[in-house]
């Protein structure tokens, strides 16, 4: 860390270069370094396979860029198939964790029952069970409730990852929720549901966004479970799927596992774009009071 | 209101029955599994055969087997390593972003895309990066001079182990950084100038307002990100499959590796099971962080 | 299982002399069909690994479509990378629901033989129109004397080499034993011509050709009682060898899993490997120039024989297998049935560009073998490879024994100067240990 640190509301004090030296460069840097992945991703996706596996000339540029990748993905793979699945199964266990979450976390935070906080911290410590440990019990399981190989068996698996972050992050953000709005609503008649529905979720808008991004995020780029779990190609979702198959014996192809992954994380992507602000302002809720 | 809405009013009543969904759907699918789980780690289970029990015949073997405390080493390793720097970068740019920067929602939301593609694709480039002979750092450095071979990321123990924390701290960080963001945000720019007021250097702010005032979610963020990194798969399994010579295997890979491919159930449930311990122990340590924040509040609220 | 098997035996006309000839000689044989009656309404999921080389899966395909005309039985194929299908038929395996049949590697079938239909029948009379069965495919198909897959040849294996860098390393011909192949590994080196061979996790380049190590100095892991065996002389006679070889590679071998040596070969970064045909198809067929010479200038040759004094070829097996779970059993056996037959199989070898060497001594006909002399060396495959779990029996311990790397991490160790030869060997014994009790 820089001892000339600044703070916020105090960078009109700040010389120009010496904010280069302490906020632009080592942002740039960063901003680089992470993103360096992609921009060779996107190169990898346009370069010809023959371009691909020359040495010689400048890997940084495309020299005849092909769409050739894009059309294999499209045409000659089932993608547009997984990404639908993947979007369904996506959207519908972010919803399902989502729901249980809310209820949960308001049941615990503000219902304050007898008993909620060990309820809390059994949900905090269902965090801790790996889902390596847990793929081969539970395939016996999702195959003897008869949703082996169907997108239930994702959509029902997907919460017990995503219940307990989604969980702890609205408990956060409801417990920032002044009391006496409830209180004064008790006193006006009103019953615990409706001021849940009334009065808590619409303030709790931005924390449900981010939990919503976040479990969107990680039942996106779920692998284990999906590989597993799913059998059939018109059942895969966009990450079993590009790697399951388009990876052909002992040759990858680069340029179309790479354009699946871009193509696959373009709506996450487009997401947070449109909602990184409230993902902040989400988290933010979540952990002042 | 009717005696029936009253009796559902009895927050002992709602309570429990608004924590059905979840704990339905936890004890079902988790729970359940788990003793599973467990339970398979003390049989001879193999794939596609019920196992006996053998009690901690697994552990006892494992204990001396070397590829395990090998793996149980790197996990650590693996583990310390990459949590500590996801939280010294994840702090600095948390920092960085919560200046006055232009385009500064672009730049937030173009920083978390390395947590947004899929872990196993985004593995693959790396390990196209990490390339013995088509490794895009090996030609620039050996391009500009600075070395005259290629460098071989991924063959050689040390320099491999290295290589996969880097990918995947280059994974955690936007996560760990918007969390971190999220939490200065929260910070009330008053005792900054307060603080300043009152002589403080930059340091001083950082050291005695910035750290505990976002200790709080430091415990939780840092309590996820461990988790994730203990029990990191899908990255390791595409770079190196736990080699060179596993110098890379983790528990998870370890455990799978022996469950699936190689067919003994029992022994990658013990394996598995194995990671327990240490999860609970950061668990723990997180929850008991989170209760602590409420004493925190009280002391800084000034 | 309470359904009857229906079987017709169609009695064609036996032909007297076919059964005269003499029996080693692969001739197909006409005494008689078989085939099985597909359940009414039967639909069945087969489960295939990704294509290696382009071809084998249309043709697959093709053949496949031709089984639904035929038979009306509806037939979906999917594919997958095959290291994926493991985890897939394993889950199969294991709840007892999947795919009817799963086209599977090595030996994994063996950890699992009761789950899967007995095909003693079809692989009888296989063997019979066809045969013999080469003995690698009877290793891998039989489990306890019963069949449990129909064997359905291997990925191939053989040392990939650019000729006019051998030629350069001072080698007319592709050397024969390891004494001089080390040598010609020192001179391309000294080239800059450097082999490369993986020492990763690579399941199928790096147990290939760590298992013909082992074996072509006389180690094994079991003598033929299933009795670890791995501690020898020759293991460290074996592992002494690797050490001198191991400083020729190019750099970066440890990290090296199955696509790394197709990679650096095609990109002429190396110039000896092992591996199936995929290397040369990749080359032959692609539209650049460069990979054209590529293709033109390389060739393959036999693994060199070791001091044992014969081959002891190492290579991937395919087999197919039907689970018992499948309610369509005979639907399962008439596809596999059909998909062995020459007018199938043969057209399939073809258009895979003999990247599937059968295992059955009739398909040596097959034109393909002959048509493209760089084809030829790998035609011998399934009878001179000896199969996995060597000199013991197959099972359960030998292919968990595989799966967890214990050869190749033995060979890496020592190669690499990780640890002593002695080390090196006897955690591997500790390990193999553990598979075999």
């Amino acid at each position: 860390m820089a001892p000339a640190e600044r703070r916020e509301g105090m960078h009109y004090l700040e010389s120009l270069p010496r904010r280069w030296v302490t906020v632009y460069i080592p942002l740039l840097v960063f901003l680089f370094v992470l993103l360096f992945p992609f921009y060779w991703m996107v190169i990898t996706s346009f370069k010809s396979n023959a371009e691909l596996l020359s040495n010689g000339s400048n890997p940084f540029w495309v020299i005849e860029p092909t769409l050739d990748h894009f059309r294999k993905l499209f045409y000659g793979t089932s993608y547009p198939k997984w990404m639908w699945n993947t979007i369904i199964v996506s959207v519908t266990a972010t919803f399902v964790s989502l729901a249980a979450s809310v209820f949960a976390a308001y049941a615990i935070e503000r219902l304050r029952f007898k008993g909620s906080r060990q309820v809390g911290l059994a949900i905090f410590l269902a965090y801790l069970v790996p889902p390596s440990i847990l793929f081969i019990p539970l395939a016996m399981m999702v195959f003897q409730i008869g949703i082996f190989d169907t997108r239930w068996a994702l959509i029902l698996t997907y919460p017990t990852f995503l219940i307990p972050f989604c969980t702890w992050l609205l408990m956060g953000y409801f417990r920032s929720i002044p009391f006496e709005l409830e209180e004064c609503a008790l006193i006006d008649g009103a019953t615990r549901w409706q001021i849940l529905i009334k009065i808590i979720l619409p303030l709790a808008v931005p924390g449900l966004i981010s939990a919503g991004i976040f479990a969107f995020t990680l039942s996106w780029n779920e692998f284990l479970y999906a590989l597993t779990f799913i059998s059939a190609s018109e059942n895969k979702t966009v990450p079993v799927g590009v790697i399951t198959e388009l990876v052909e014996g002992d040759v990858y192809h680069w340029g179309a596992l790479m354009a699946g992954a871009l193509v696959g994380s373009l709506p996450v992507a487009v997401m947070y774009s449109f909602f990184v602000e409230y993902y902040v302002a989400g988290m933010t809720g979540a952990v002042k009071e | 209101m009717s005696a029936a809405s009253r009796f559902f009013d009895n927050r002992n009543v709602l309570g429990p029955l608004f924590m059905l969904p979840a704990a339905a759907l936890l004890l079902f699918f988790l729970t359940y599994p788990l003793g599973l789980g467990v339970w398979l780690g003390f049989t001879d289970a193999k794939i596609g055969r019920v196992g006996e029990w053998i009690g901690i015949e697994n552990y006892e073997f494992l204990v001396t087997d070397s590829v395990f405390r090998l793996s149980v080493f790197n996990t650590f390793l693996y583990t310390l390593v990459a949590s500590v720097f996801k939280f010294v970068l994840g702090l600095w740019l948390a920092l960085l972003l919560n200046k006055h920067i232009p385009f500064k929602s672009f730049v937030r939301a173009v920083v978390l895309l390395p947590f947004i593609v899929p872990t196993v694709l985004s593995a693959i480039a790396f390990w196209w990066i990490y390339d013995a002979q088509f490794s895009i750092v090996s030609w620039v450095l050996v391009k500009m001079g600075v070395m005259d071979h290629y460098i071989n990321f991924l063959g050689e123990p040390n320099l491999a182990r290295m290589s996969t924390i880097i990918a995947n701290v280059w994974r955690g960080v936007p996560f760990v950084a918007i969390c971190l963001l999220a939490g200065l945000q929260t910070i009330p720019p008053s005792m900054y100038e307060a603080a300043s007021i009152d002589g403080a250097t930059a340091f001083q702010q950082f050291r005695y307002i910035t750290l505990p005032m976002l200790s709080p979610i430091i415990a939780v963020v840092m309590t996820f990100s461990v988790l994730f990194t203990f029990t990191d798969f899908q990255l390791i399994w595409v770079l190196t499959r736990g080699g060179p010579i596993n110098a890379t295997h983790l528990m998870a890979t370890l455990s799978f590796q022996r469950a699936i491919p190689g067919g003994a159930l029992g022994e990658g449930a013990a394996i598995a099971t194995a990671m327990i311990p240490f999860l609970l122990a950061a668990i723990l340590f997180s929850y008991f962080g989170l209760q602590r924040r409420r004493w925190q509040q009280g002391g800084s609220d000034r | 299982m309470t359904r009857i098997t229906r079987r017709h035996f169609l009695q064609a006309s036996a032909a007297a002399g076919a059964a005269l000839g003499a029996p080693m000689l692969a001739r197909e044989s006409m005494a008689q069909e078989l085939s099985f009656q597909p359940e009414p309404g039967a639909k069945l999921r087969v489960l295939r690994w990704k294509r290696f080389v382009q071809g084998d899966e249309d043709q697959w395909l093709a053949n496949t479509k031709k089984f639904i005309e035929k038979t009306g039985v509806e037939v979906t194929v999917d594919a997958e990378n095959w290291e994926d299908v493991r985890p897939k038929a394993a889950v199969a395996a294991n709840i007892g629901n999947g795919p009817d049949i799963i086209l599977s590697t090595n030996d994994d079938s063996h950890q699992y033989p009761g789950r899967l239909l007995d095909v003693g029948d079809l692989c009888e009379y296989l063997g019979k129109k066809y045969g013999p069965w080469y003995p690698s495919a009877l290793a891998y198909g039989k489990s306890g004397g019963r069949w449990i897959a129909v064997p359905l040849g291997s990925g191939g294996n053989c040392m990939n080499y650019r000729a006019s860098h051998v030629k350069a390393a001072g080698f007319k011909e592709f050397p024969k034993d390891t004494d001089s192949f080390l040598k010609l590994c020192q001179n391309l080196k000294k080239n800059g011509t450097p082999a490369g061979f993986a020492l990763g996790n690579a399941t199928g380049d790096a147990n290939g050709w760590c298992h013909w190590l082992l074996w072509a100095f006389g180690g094994r892991v079991v003598d033929e009682q299933n009795k670890v065996a791995i501690n020898s002389k020759e293991t460290a006679r074996a592992l002494e060898y690797a050490k001198a070889l191991y400083p020729t590679f190019i750099p970066g071998t440890l990290s090296w899993l199955d696509p790394n040596n197709n990679k650096a070969f095609l990109s002429g970064e190396i110039s000896l490997t092992a591996n199936g045909i995929s290397i040369y198809v990749a080359a032959k067929n692609s539209p650049d120039a460069k990979m054209q010479a590529i293709a033109k200038d390389m060739n393959h040759a036999a693994f060199p024989v070791g001091p044992v004094g014969r081959q002891t070829l190492s290579a991937l097996f395919f087999t197919c297998v039907i689970f018992k779970y499948t309610k369509y059993p005979n639907a399962a056996k008439e596809y596999l049935r059909f998909m062995m037959e020459k007018e199938q199989y043969e057209a399939w070898q073809k258009a895979s560009a003999s990247f599937v060497v059968q295992p059955l001594a009739f398909y040596e006909r097959n034109p393909v073998w002959t048509e493209d002399a760089k084809n030829t060396p790998f035609k011998y495959t399934c009878k001179n490879m000896l199969p996995n779990g060597y000199a013991g029996t197959m099972g359960a311990a030998s292919a968990g024994c595989m799966a967890d790397f214990v050869v190749v991490n033995m060979v890496a160790e020592a190669a690499s100067g990780n640890m002593s030869v002695k080390e090196a060997i006897e955690r591997a014994e500790k390990r193999a240990r553990r598979y075999y009790r």
